[in-house]
């Protein structure tokens, strides 16, 4: 009867990103959602429960504004969920997320298996669910697009480059899910209206009662640009003659 | 106080950092330090290759997984306390980095798509974010500055003859109690598009799987490789994601790509960035490819593509 | 004044979203097409807890309250508004006057399997000869011992042929014109009920529309919804709950409408640029965008009432009018955007024109809505 932590982020939905007219890019009318990838890693969890019993308890680190977040998660299926919230924490680096979820997690929660999606949805560093392994002396199984557990032990597909390896761990342990480890459920109305009345830990800066500097420090941010100039043809056969002779300057195929 | 450090779990992109971090070495005037799994020989050829100092990684057990060399690196790095420690963005690589980073107490620059340092001796790195939306510049004000560096970002590094340079055997690090139990291989049915020179890469304008033909028979006339967007693979299954490029699939670096009915959304943009010429092929004028394109054909790709290959035949 | 939806109406809206975006986009155009019943989808509402959401738990429902089933009503039609109509009539026209008039028993026995989802609800009370004059029925009930016995023909029913639990309306008293009528339960199974034909619509094929047939139809006197002589009132009363159900179904027909249009008029390149640059786009495209505003807000103003037990009956209507001819508008103005494409089938617009007009129709013509604002307006 495994217990199970989620970790889940409440980010920027990058749909609503615009690049604003200084080059830099504009979040104004940004809406928040539950990163993409946590969404698998909650499902996983659950799915889990359903076949071995135990518990699910969803955590998080994010400004206080994310209640709606909390919500979502605890629709999502986990009993119970820690909101480690404060108005600092809105753009943590991995460093920081990590040590918070490790302090809180080992001081706070019995678990035996702790699940993180593969990256977040905004940042993408993938550093976060490795990191907390780390800092809690546990193993971490990265990149899983199967899960079981048997006798105790993890067993994991996981994607390597040159394909799949098929790892075995001891618990406790930590792994980040892939997509394609499942397909997440969407929420029936009973299941958001009982989120609502799921107990939520809250835990502020001051009952950590500790530091977390960045350690990776923003410079600056500003909106992609992949524009290159772009020679048009249309579609008639003097034009895809043109194009040919365009490819052909660039002495790229082999005409030989 | 060591210098720069690389590490690839893969040879192939340990030559590609050697690159870098010999640039970046020589800028600080410091030792460039290879970790290196392999023997003598393998340490020779890094050596060659920029090098200073190699260490070589031993060989593991039968069922012990490549994270295991994590402590171990640590360790060293923790001794050595270079002031730079670059890992190839492979998957294995972007974990182990982040594992090592956590028992360094030390920032990490996932997937840095630039890097260099400053008048002040810093590094600045840039990393993209928002789904290739924005570009992030990141500085580390901890030691080591660690960063990952995606696959082909640099050449190769070319031997020179007349190097020299140290070979240190590591002790074999413990069993982590995590077993690797069995390997399986890629699924068959593509060519490494990542390799490739030349890519022709379907998207969503192809409208039935077996219109799919007259887009590999383009490719075969260039000589190319043929690839997908995220639709023709996640969704319809007409080809397999290793086939596919995009920001959380491949990213590739051709020489030339021609997209034949790919709209251009940023996801997969970004994974053909640094392409050499990008052509396109969309019957929307305003198809967002064509911003980033250097050359593009607005037409059906139906009567297009046809055409083309007659042209290219001719 | 807070014009802003909660936190948990925000993610039952979510929910709903990609709940249609899920289950029911995949299968829109084909049980449009085929005029299906889509039952997997049903029974998926169903699980999901959908089907009877503002009735309370104690009646299998969800409890929640009536602005969050309406917005959840609009997600479903911006899919498809048949389905999104399907669900609710049955919660609205069904459910509802079992709810508020039904004693115990009947709605432990009736409500509660409908508003779980097991039992799918519909309301007859229209036939041949009487639409919006409600008062021309034919239909008689006439108590026997312990059963009535129905006589008369229903038309139009909604969910008629796939029904479990009919809620419906007959003469007990021919000659008091007022108090005269009566309402009553009829389950499927009662003898002497059957389905009669089954119509072909222009729009919303989806949903099932037909005449019910009582010939001798006997039921337990028990079935009697309310008291004798309250049919018309229980009729009227579920007219307004019912209307701020249809508001938000053309809300969100209208809805889809402008997200087609916008995607359409930014893709499609007449004259060098895409046709979202031209003026009378653009002003077409503003118009939609301010009468949806002014709809939704309209609907949820009858809903937020209503919720408070304040009188609604005139906002229901106003909503109900106003949504319903904007709708249609701007559903026909989509297909102009989309110009030869947007007549064709497959295009989703072609669809949402087809069924926009009989939000102007059902449940209480434009007409009849008019005649209800006039009659408060002017008292």
């Amino acid at each position: 009867m495994p217990n199970i932590v989620c970790c889940f982020k409440w980010v920027v939905d990058e749909a609503y990103i615009k690049p604003s007219s200084a080059g830099k890019i504009d979040l104004e009318w940004a809406e928040h959602k539950l990163s993409d990838y946590d969404r698998n890693a909650i499902e996983a969890g659950v799915q889990l429960q359903e076949e071995y019993g135990g518990t699910v308890t969803a955590v998080t680190v994010a400004s206080s504004e994310a209640t709606k977040g909390i919500k979502d998660a605890l629709s999502r299926g986990p009993e119970k969920a820690f909101f480690i919230n404060d108005e600092q924490f809105e753009n943590l680096e991995p460093v920081q997320t990590s040590a918070i979820l490790a302090q809180v997690i080992s001081q706070q929660i019995d678990y035996d298996l702790i699940i993180c999606g593969e990256g977040s949805s905004d940042m993408y560093s993938q550093q976060v669910g490795p990191r907390l392994a780390e800092k809690l002396g546990i193993p971490c199984i990265a990149l899983v697009k199967k899960l079981e557990i048997k006798d105790n032990r993890l067993i994991a597909e996981r994607k390597t480059d040159e394909g799949i390896e098929v790892v075995s761990a001891p618990l406790p342990a930590l792994v980040t899910v892939l997509p394609d480890i499942n397909n997440p459920r969407v929420p029936g109305l009973k299941d958001t209206l009982a989120a609502s009345k799921k107990p939520v830990v809250d835990v502020s800066l001051e009952d950590l009662a500790a530091e977390y500097p960045a350690l990776m420090v923003l410079e600056d941010m500003r909106a992609a640009s992949l524009v290159r100039n772009c020679t048009r043809f249309g579609s008639g056969p003097e034009d895809i003659q043109a194009f040919v002779e365009a490819v052909n300057k660039t002495g790229i195929i082999d005409r030989g | 106080m060591a210098g720069v450090w690389i590490y690839a779990d893969r040879n192939e992109q340990g030559m590609e950092l050697l690159t870098v971090g010999r640039g970046l070495a020589n800028q600080l005037g410091k030792t460039l330090t290879a970790l290196v799994a392999g023997d003598d020989s393998t340490a020779q050829g890094f050596i060659s290759r920029g090098a200073d100092e190699v260490l070589l990684l031993p060989s593991l057990g039968e069922g012990q997984p490549l994270q295991d060399y994590i402590p171990l690196i640590a360790n060293e790095a923790s001794k050595a306390d270079p002031d730079i420690f670059l890992i190839a963005a492979s998957l294995r690589g972007k974990e182990m980095a982040a594992r090592i980073a956590a028992r360094l107490d030390t920032g990490l620059c996932s997937e840095c798509t630039a890097i260099n340092i400053d008048d002040k001796g810093k590094l600045q790195m840039e990393r993209l974010m928002y789904g290739g939306a924005a570009v992030q510049k990141v500085s580390i004000s901890s030691r080591p500055q660690m960063a990952t560096i995606p696959p082909r970002s640099y050449e190769a590094a070319e031997p020179q003859s007349d190097r020299q340079g140290q070979v240190k055997s590591l002790d074999p690090p413990e069993a982590s109690g995590i077993q690797v139990i069995e390997r399986k291989g890629q699924e068959a049915g593509s060519g490494d598009i990542t390799a490739a020179r030349v890519i022709v890469c379907a998207g969503r304008g192809i409208e039935k799987q077996e219109d799919l033909a007259m887009v590999r028979e383009l490719a075969d006339t260039l000589g190319a490789e043929i690839a997908c967007t995220r639709p023709i693979s996640e969704e319809k299954h007409w080809m397999t994601e290793e086939s596919c490029i995009g920001l959380s699939a491949k990213e590739v670096k051709p020489a030339l790509y021609i997209g034949v009915g790919v709209s251009g959304q940023i996801q997969h943009v970004v994974g053909i960035r640094e392409a050499g010429v990008i052509c396109a092929i969309n019957s929307d004028e305003n198809a967002p490819i064509f911003e980033a394109a250097d050359y593009g054909i607005i037409g059906d790709l139906y009567k297009v593509v046809p055409a083309l290959i007659a042209a290219l035949k001719k | 004044m807070d014009f802003k939806l909660t936190e948990e109406q925000e993610l039952i809206r979510d929910n709903m979203r990609e709940f249609a975006r899920t289950y029911v986009d995949p299968i829109a155009v084909e049980i449009d097409e085929n005029s299906r019943y889509p039952e997997e989808v049903i029974k998926k509402l169903a699980d999901g807890g959908w089907m009877g959401m503002p009735f309370p738990a104690e009646f299998g429902g969800a409890g929640v309250d009536y602005l969050t089933y309406a917005i959840a009503v609009e997600e479903l039609s911006r899919s498809c508004a048949a389905t999104g109509f399907t669900m609710s009539v049955h919660t609205g026209l069904a459910c509802g006057p079992i709810a508020l008039f039904g004693n115990e028993e009947q709605k432990k026995k009736y409500l509660t399997p409908m508003a779980k989802g097991e039992h799918l609800g519909a309301f007859a009370l229209t036939e041949p000869g009487a639409g919006t004059d409600v008062g021309a029925a034919t239909s008689t009930a006439v108590l026997d011992g312990d059963e009535y016995v129905l006589n008369g023909v229903k038309t139009f029913t909604s969910n008629g042929p796939v029904a479990n639990t009919y809620v419906t309306f007959a003469w007990t008293d021919k000659n008091d014109k007022r108090n005269g009528m009566s309402a009553f339960i009829v389950p499927r199974e009662a003898p002497g009920l059957s389905v009669g034909e089954h119509f072909m619509k222009m729009g919303i094929r989806a949903s099932q529309t037909s005449e019910i047939i009582f010939k001798d139809c006997r039921i337990p006197k028990e079935n009697l919804l309310g008291k004798v002589g309250d049919g018309m009132k229980i009729a009227m009363n579920s007219f307004d709950h019912g209307r701020i159900g249809i508001a938000a179904q053309a809300v969100g027909i209208a809805q889809a409408a402008l997200d087609e249009s916008i995607s359409y008029s930014k893709q499609r390149v007449q004259f060098g640029k895409p046709i979202s640059r031209n003026q009378a786009i653009q002003w077409m495209i503003a118009d939609m965008y301010t009468d949806i505003t002014a709809g939704r807000f309209l609907y949820y103003y009858a809903a937020s009432l209503k919720d408070q037990g304040l009188p609604f009956s005139k906002e229901a209507a106003m909503a109900k009018v106003f949504c319903a001819e904007m709708c249609s508008k701007h559903a026909s103005k989509a297909v102009q955007i989309h110009g030869g494409y947007g007549y064709c089938k497959g295009q989703k617009v072609e669809r949402l024109m087809r069924d926009a007009k009989i939000t102007e129709i059902y449940e209480g013509t434009s007409e009849a809505q008019r005649m209800v604002i006039a009659g408060n307006v002017l008292r």
